[in-house]
């Protein structure tokens, strides 16, 4: 390996969509969820659940999978109003998390986006590319870590093999 | 120690000497060297042969503009087309001359000299007409040609490309280069340093120059060293800035990382300024056989003697118009190089200049009207430039210098404008058309004082535009000589007729121009194309000016009027490797799998794309079976008892809101609106001039939720579709779209057994038909798993698409495998779909939805609402409904010979004569429902004419089919609907 960094594919976690005015959002489910993040692009973290602004009225809640079927029974997507969407996405997202001294340079030959500390801070999401590949980008302490469709998971570890290589 | 090697001086490590081959000979050099330097400290002359004529031709340059000696390298790293002047020296290196044979020293190619005359510029234009160009061009190509591509991959390694992202992006780090970047850098901007040398510095590296009293070339040291320890600034050498794109993106080819694993990288830099500083090119004069062997730049031979401590020559004669060939005098002569004579066109010589050589004969006002010699110069002949007497002046080298070009390509890239400066006698940078400055010699700033001034000033212009204020800058002072020229775009010497070239990699000569402009090619773009001047790997760096000024003075137009041809990326030649960077091989194309692509692989599935970037299985074969017997028997197993295919890949989108139903109306031609949950419509959408652009089913979740599907090839598209609409057309229409493709794989179980089977995997659905019908779902467990069943069918047969989160979906495959195995159920792959859909007539698109044919064409009437008031298309289809044109309309055909099959795609034309088409075959496939080929086709006028038969005409023959209705297999549906 020629690149001194750490490649994770993770495991499913617990996603859900989120579409609509945030106040109504709230409404509906704010009590179930982490403040809603005031900036685009930011995130909030209330427990294990992280809620990510990635859109205008559009939000990401991810959190452990174990917790996938009391949030579907707390958010209640089927019944919740017209106003609001409320979609289960878990299996759609397949994310890894690239960590290690030589993380920025591995991204740098992935992703498009300037991923420099003075820009991209920490905690900050956005989506972006990764290989070509629409990927929902973030900036941890230490690291990336991405998310592409899941029926690209494989092309991107056969891209990040050939990266490291 | 070679015969040619000084031995002291020059930046090459004497400790490291280096063996390398040049045309099968082995010579020594040293690290530091590149391969010219190493061939001049050897003393070879003859290093190559020219493109058109096969002259000889030595090196004349010492970096990227070197127009003559292009190499091929061989072994691991094999590469063709490269100059001499780039390849740096390591051992083993093996590299032989391009376009000559058997060898550079005697190529049989140099016949073509004798019929100079006959081919000038452009004859292969008018010669090799007739009949046809193509049987000439190889033996053409053959005979004035370069290197071909190398015919593997490198051995090690791979190329990579990568993103970068700066402040400020400085090309050049000389004098002008290294000044922006310390002050750009010393101010925390992020900066992105790049230089095309293996060392920084620039002209520097060449010449005996000093900054605040200190040789230059430890200020250039300093700079580097505090550079490093900057955090904030990327520094690159032996890397090019090659392209400059919209939105200040740069592209850089860094030849030589450090990362022993990647050969070559390309950086796509964005940056928010630019900054090019990218020097000077000298350029040549323009003489009768001034490509001779031992016909040097000036500033090459100051190059060799003073960084490679080599001697190009022993005895020299230095041609100029300008001050800066003085200086090259001057160093040429301190390493012992016998200095025969300055020939000057100019009448009066600036003092400076003169102060330069003192001791060494000047002919003020003469010219060198040609060279001496066959194989090497032996001499120039020198003349006053106004006319008089001709003298010969022996010598072994003849250095010239016709001025100093800025290179403004990267600029010029940028879409700036360049103007020509009667000073400098060149195109210097006008109007930027981007964030981009100019500075040093590129900016027309030619001495070290100016130059080094220029880059601060430039470094504080870009830092300005950046946000941060900076006034001022300390710069160091640099002693050089002034510059100074009066331009000299051709030696006027009557009754020379040798050739006097303009460029010297195409072998274009001033006649080639003259050609050129007598034959009405006057525009300076027309008389590139016409003559080749200025293409090739070199693009004319040292040449191209005087091609417009030779126009010029033909025409009796200032310069600036003729103007200069478009400088285009790349600058330099770049590895195709480097732009494709890990992007090969199976990662050539994106590529996208199931849960189950493990499984099909398994099982031996013959995989490929499918649309969208799915990796599919097109069929399982078993060992010794045909393509068409696995076909047929996956066939079989669906319309006799059971199959199941892997249906994932279709495009699967939740829309939500009160709208919704309103938006699903509008963009599929039948009404979706008053379906009620529970329940499923098929609808088809069109683009608004009335074609079809998808097909697919859309369920109804609940009063608010939709389920909508489309094919797998247009999921895209059709995302981008809606919400063209809901953003664009309908903003205050409350629909909200997520994709779930990949939230719902499902498998479909099909065939007269499906239901037994989804029965016997256990599920608390009720399936009886009565209860669970055709165009509804149903939401549940199946197999133990969380489950949504469609009854929908694209097979024609019984259908059940279960629907399960991917997570589980390998484990519903593999149960319904073991709950079908009674039945003898198979994996079915596209092709069989294939098939079975066309038995049942059921469109696809991309075969009968070609972009031209409508719903009615297609027997589809049927889905065009008339209830609706509108919807997307359709007044484009009444309108064109409404026209005479005839239709071209989906029939099924069965060729009279059961066993002959129609090529897909293949025309049909009256009675199989050679007649305008009237229509072609979207598929044909075996049907094993019926024995025999059948085929769907678009006829004109199709739907009237059943029963007759119409003829596919092939290259070899025609094919008689009966027109039948576009159905094979239970034209009724009942069998869909049991």
């Amino acid at each position: 390996m020629s690149y001194n960094i750490h490649i994770q594919r993770q495991e499913i976690s617990a996603l859900f969509d989120l579409k609509g005015p945030s106040e109504a959002l709230q409404e509906w489910a704010g009590k179930h969820l982490p403040v809603f993040p005031s900036h685009p692009n930011s995130k909030t973290i209330k427990d294990e659940m992280e809620l990510s602004f990635i859109g205008r009225n559009h939000w990401i809640l991810r959190a452990p999978l174990s917790q996938e079927q009391s949030l579907a029974g707390r958010l209640m997507p089927e019944s919740c109003p017209s106003d609001i969407s409320i979609v289960r996405i878990s299996d759609t997202l397949t994310f890894f998390g690239i960590s290690g001294p030589d993380a920025p340079e591995v991204m740098a030959i992935a992703c498009p986006l300037d991923l420099h500390a003075s820009v991209f801070l920490e905690g900050m999401i956005t989506y972006s590319e990764v290989f070509g590949i629409k990927a929902l980008v973030s900036h941890y302490d230490g690291g990336f870590e991405f998310a592409v469709e899941q029926s690209f998971g494989d092309m991107i570890v056969d891209y990040l093999n050939r990266a490291i290589t | 120690m070679p015969s040619n090697r000084l031995p002291t001086g020059g930046r090459i490590n004497r400790n490291q000497p280096v063996r390398f081959k040049f045309n099968g000979k082995s010579y020594e050099g040293f690290e530091g060297d590149t391969l010219a330097s190493a061939l001049i400290a050897n003393g070879v002359s003859i290093t190559a042969r020219s493109f058109k004529y096969h002259r000889p031709r030595g090196i004349v340059g010492h970096g990227v503009e070197e127009p003559a000696t292009l190499v091929e390298l061989a072994g691991a790293n094999a590469s063709g087309n490269v100059p001499a002047t780039t390849v740096s020296l390591h051992e083993g290196l093996s590299a032989r001359s391009v376009n000559c044979w058997p060898s550079a020293s005697l190529d049989l190619g140099a016949t073509n000299q004798l019929i100079s005359k006959f081919i000038p510029a452009g004859f292969y234009y008018k010669t090799f007409k007739w009949p046809n160009w193509h049987w000439y061009e190889p033996s053409i190509r053959k005979a004035a040609g370069l290197a071909a591509a190398p015919t593997h991959p490198p051995a090690s390694g791979h190329f990579e490309a990568r993103h970068a992202h700066a402040d400020i992006l400085i090309a050049g780090a000389g004098p002008a280069g290294l000044m922006a970047a310390l002050i750009a850098g010393r101010s925390g901007a992020r900066v992105f340093l790049v230089d095309e040398g293996t060392e920084a510095g620039g002209s520097l590296l060449n010449r005996a120059l000093l900054i605040e009293g200190r040789p230059a070339m430890e200020w250039v040291a300093d700079a580097v060293a505090e550079l490093a320890q900057m955090d904030n600034v990327t520094h690159l050498q032996d890397s090019t800035v090659w392209a400059y794109r919209e939105h200040n993106l740069l592209m850089v080819n860094e030849r030589s990382p450090q990362n022993p694993s990647v050969i070559e990288r390309s950086w796509r830099v964005r940056a928010g300024q630019v900054i090019c500083a990218t020097g000077a090119i000298e350029r040549m004069l323009v003489f009768a056989n001034n490509d001779r062997p031992g016909v040097m730049m000036a500033s090459s031979a100051q190059a060799y003697v003073n960084r490679y401590a080599a001697l190009p020559g022993k005895q020299a004669v230095v041609f100029t118009n300008n001050n800066s060939a003085y200086a090259a005098a001057a160093d040429m002569h301190a390493a012992g190089v016998e200095i025969k004579a300055i020939i000057d066109s100019r009448k009066t010589i600036p003092k400076d200049a003169l102060a330069c050589v003192s001791g060494i004969k000047i002919h003020a006002g003469h010219v060198v009207q040609t060279t001496k010699g066959h194989r090497s110069v032996r001499g120039v002949v020198v003349a006053p430039i106004d006319g008089g007497r001709r003298f010969t002046v022996s010598c072994d080298l003849l250095a010239q210098s016709g001025g100093w070009n800025p290179a403004v390509h990267l600029f010029s890239q940028s879409r700036g404008t360049v103007r020509y400066d009667e000073t400098l006698a060149s195109f210097v940078p006008d109007q930027p058309a981007q964030r981009t400055h100019s500075a040093g010699a590129a900016n027309g700033d030619i001495t070290l004082d100016s130059a080094l001034s220029s880059g601060a000033k430039a470094a504080l212009a870009a830092l300005n535009e950046t946000g941060e204020m900076h006034q001022t800058a300390n710069v160091p002072t640099g002693q050089d000589t002034p510059y100074g020229i009066t331009p000299l775009w051709q030696v006027d010497a009557k009754g020379t007729k040798s050739k006097a070239f303009l460029d010297i990699q195409n072998d274009v000569s001033v006649d080639d121009v003259h050609l050129a402009l007598r034959e009405g090619y006057d525009n300076i773009e027309h008389v590139k194309r016409y003559t080749t001047g200025g293409m090739g790997i070199d693009q004319g760096k040292t040449g191209n000016i005087n091609i417009i000024g030779v126009v010029a003075q033909q025409k009796d137009l200032p310069l600036q009027d003729v103007g200069a041809t478009t400088f285009r990326a790349p600058y330099t030649p770049v590895s195709f490797g480097a732009i494709g960077g890990i992007r090969e091989d199976s990662v050539l194309f994106p590529y996208r799998h199931t849960p189950i692509t493990a499984w099909n692989h398994d099982q031996g599935a013959f995989m490929y794309e499918a649309g969208a970037r799915w990796r599919r299985p097109g069929y399982f074969p078993r060992p010794s079976e045909s393509f068409q017997e696995t076909v047929n028997r996956e066939c079989r197993a669906v319309r006799e008892s059971v199959g199941v295919y892997d249906g994932s890949p279709l495009g699967t989108f939740e829309l939500k809101g009160r709208d919704t139903g309103k938006f699903l109306d509008f963009i599929y031609t039948n009404v979706m609106s008053s379906l009620k949950p529970g329940q499923g419509r098929y609808g088809l959408m069109l683009s608004d001039d009335g074609l079809i652009i998808d097909d697919g089913v859309t369920l109804r979740l609940d009063d608010h939720r939709w389920l909508l599907s489309t094919s797998t090839g247009h999921a895209d598209a059709i995302n981008q579709h809606m919400e063209k609409l809901l953003q664009t057309e309908f903003p205050d229409w409350e629909v909200m779209i997520t994709t779930v493709t990949s939230q719902w794989n499902n498998a479909t179980v099909c065939g007269p057994n499906a239901r037994k089977t989804v029965e016997a995997l256990g599920t608390d659905i009720d399936l009886s038909p009565d209860n669970f019908p055709f165009m509804s779902f149903r939401e549940g467990t199946v197999a133990g798993l969380a489950a949504r069943i469609v009854r929908v069918s694209f097979t024609g047969e019984l259908s059940y698409e279960i629907n399960v989160a991917p997570r589980d979906m390998l484990t519903l495959w593999e149960r319904i495998m073991k709950a079908g195995k009674p039945h003898g159920i198979l994996p079915v792959g596209s092709e069989a779909s294939h098939v079975l859909r066309v038995e049942k007539g059921f469109l696809s698109l991309g075969h009968e939805v070609d972009g031209t044919a409508d719903a009615y064409d297609l027997n589809m009437g049927w889905i065009m609402s008339k209830k609706k008031p509108d919807y997307l298309g359709k007044r484009s289809v009444e309108l064109r409904r409404r026209g005479t044109a005839v239709r071209r309309e989906l029939v099924g055909l069965v060729p009279d010979d059961p066993n002959h099959q129609i090529p897909e795609g293949a025309p049909l034309t009256p009675g199989g004569k050679k007649q305008k088409t009237e229509g072609l075959t979207t598929a044909c496939v075996w049907s094993v429902m019926n024995d025999r080929w059948v085929a769907l086709a678009l006829l004109e006028n199709g739907h009237s004419r059943h029963g007759e038969t119409a003829h596919v005409r092939l290259k070899d023959g025609v094919i008689p089919a009966k027109i039948t209705a576009p159905v094979f297999h239970d034209p009724d549906g009942i069998l869909l609907r049991s």
